[in-house]
């Protein structure tokens, strides 16, 4: 048991320790030698940020280096091709753009190729004296070919990061089945999106309620009247506090048009999905609003300007609805009338709205 | 920032079919037409090809965010669903389509008949010169005769066996494709 320790520290003594100083054990020592010291140094109060950051960077490059050397000595080979270049290449890439921090992945992902063929490259380019020539003849055609292959490899990784930024600003794309296309492949098809039609539609309504609640009635009429403009104005205050604002572009808020409902009207919103769809189908949302008058008895105190303004504000609105209820030169009886004003009321339901297929899926 | 797990892994595996079968039909005219040999013909429709791809995707990757929206969606249309978002195929439409597929044709072929020159260039194998400087008895009666030169003969041959080639695969590919809608429709 004993032995077999001993001789496993003997074996990885002989694989990290260097033989001779010339090797690449020597900068994977440098690597963890820096790497300790910058760890010391930002453990001590007053240390020096700038200190840290340069030994680290060493470290990271001495790390490099050493990787870099180790798979040139030893090389791992796949069918026949050395792949120690993009293993290098990826050391390089978390090193140079730190990854993990947000945002930079698709660079790092998107570089790693090309920065693979360039330390590949490099050799060929410069020798040990530094000189810069070009690669001998035999070997131009295949770093051609590893070249176009890697440029390949980033298109695809670019694509992907493409349709990830497609699917982030017009998420509701994932209501659809991605099955039928020729280009991605799908590994979780049964998710639920948030289609934000819902929350532009619920935002809508409790605009409109917001508008129109405790307004008087004839207003509230005269807002259905131009409920186009209207309409208009509010979708586009809501399409900004989308979570996905470009996706706009795919919603049409249908005009309604206000049906009879008893004293009041009924107003069914409706928003189209108008962007791309799987198959012949397409999907929209809908919510209905009451919107009910309600004769209630005012609060507000009379003040000369406010209550002149309210008899010009109600007084045509009750000859409408209730002509027969005023009875002429009674200053007396007008004024109780007035006291009860004749508001709208919105309701909109509490429950949440749904996404509505029409068509035929294929 | 999260990402969705869906992958392009359909694209890649068209790509790698399509690029074998374009290889191995031009690389068969090659061999036959520009006397390379086996292994050099195949090599060298690789690195045409691969350039041909690489200058699509880089194309693809450009025009897309530059596009103007009703563009944008035709192309998420296509790409995500396999379909064009259009109520109704117009003239215009099929028109649009048709050029589209005559610029991607002939913007292959110049890559290809350029690649293809400047890879026989680097190997020292490119046989045509600019021009004659000297001509010879015989070039010259065969100029008298024919109309053209002997590097005008041999370039007006490199230049059709490029366009053959690249014709031939375009149409396989075609046929492929064409072949996956007919599946799709009668499955």
């Amino acid at each position: 048991m004993q032995d077999a320790f001993k001789d496993f520290t003997n074996q990885m003594r002989s694989l990290l320790w260097p033989e001779k100083y010339f090797a690449w054990q020597t900068l994977l020592m440098l690597s963890l030698f820096s790497w300790l010291v910058a760890i010391l140094l930002s453990n001590i109060e007053d240390g020096n940020p700038i200190a840290v950051e340069v030994l680290s960077t060493l470290s990271w490059m001495f790390l490099t280096s050493a990787i870099w050397w180790a798979l040139e000595k030893n090389k791992i080979k796949v069918y026949g091709f050395s792949i120690g270049p993009w293993i290098t290449g990826a050391v390089f890439c978390l090193f140079a753009f730190r990854p993990w921090e947000d945002g930079r992945f698709r660079w790092a992902l998107s570089c790693w190729p090309l920065i693979s063929v360039a330390i590949m490259a490099l050799p060929d380019f410069v020798n040990w004296e530094l000189k810069v020539s070009l690669p001998a003849k035999d070997k131009r055609q295949p770093l051609i070919m590893v070249l176009l292959v890697n440029l390949l490899l980033t298109s695809w990784i670019l694509f992907y990061f493409r349709v990830q930024d497609w699917l982030r600003n017009y998420p509701s794309l994932l209501i659809n089945d991605l099955n039928r296309s020729a280009f991605v492949y799908d590994f979780e098809p049964n998710r639920q999106p948030i289609v934000q039609g819902i929350p532009l539609l619920e935002s809508t309504a409790s605009a409109i309620a917001d508008e129109l609640s405790g307004q008087p009635w004839y207003q509230a009429e005269r807002w259905l009247y131009t409920r186009k403009n209207r309409l208009e104005d509010i979708a586009l205050r809501m399409n900004n506090n989308l979570a996905a604002p470009d996706e706009q572009i795919f919603w049409q808020i249908a005009v309604p048009e206000p049906q009879r409902l008893g004293s009041g009207y009924l107003l069914t919103l409706r928003a189209d999905w108008i962007g791309p769809v799987a198959g012949n189908q397409s999907f929209y949302i809908e919510k209905s609003c009451k919107i009910t008058p309600e004769d209630r008895a005012r609060t507000v105190p009379n003040t000369p300007a406010s209550g002149e303004a309210n008899a010009t504000a109600t007084n045509p609105a009750q000859s409408s609805t209730t002509p027969s209820s005023t009875t002429p030169s009674s200053t007396n009886r007008q004024n109780a009338a007035a006291q009860v004003s004749r508001v709208a009321v919105v309701d909109c339901g509490e429950d949440e709205a749904t996404v509505q297929w029409t068509g035929e899926p294929e | 920032m999260e990402y969705e797990p869906i992958f392009p892994l359909r694209a890649i595996a068209f790509q790698v079919l399509f690029l074998m079968v374009a290889i191995s039909i031009e690389a068969g005219i090659f061999r036959q037409r520009l006397r390379l040999g086996f292994k050099t013909s195949v090599q060298y429709t690789t690195v045409i090809n691969l350039a041909a791809v690489v200058a699509g995707w880089i194309a693809f990757l450009v025009i897309e965010p530059l596009a103007s929206p009703e563009i944008k969606v035709q192309i998420i249309s296509y790409l995500l669903f396999d379909r064009l978002l259009i109520t109704s195929w117009t003239a215009e439409i099929g028109g649009a389509i048709l050029g589209i597929g005559l610029v991607v044709f002939f913007a292959t072929y110049f890559i290809k008949l350029k690649g293809l020159e400047w890879i026989l260039r680097l190997a020292d194998a490119w046989k045509i010169p600019k021009k004659m400087e000297k001509l010879n008895r015989e070039q010259r009666y065969m100029q008298a005769r024919e109309g053209r030169t002997e590097s005008q003969q041999a370039l007006a041959e490199f230049t059709d066996s490029v366009i053959q080639a690249n014709a031939a695969s375009f149409t396989a590919i075609l046929l492929l494709l064409l072949l996956r809608q007919a599946a799709r429709s009668w499955a």
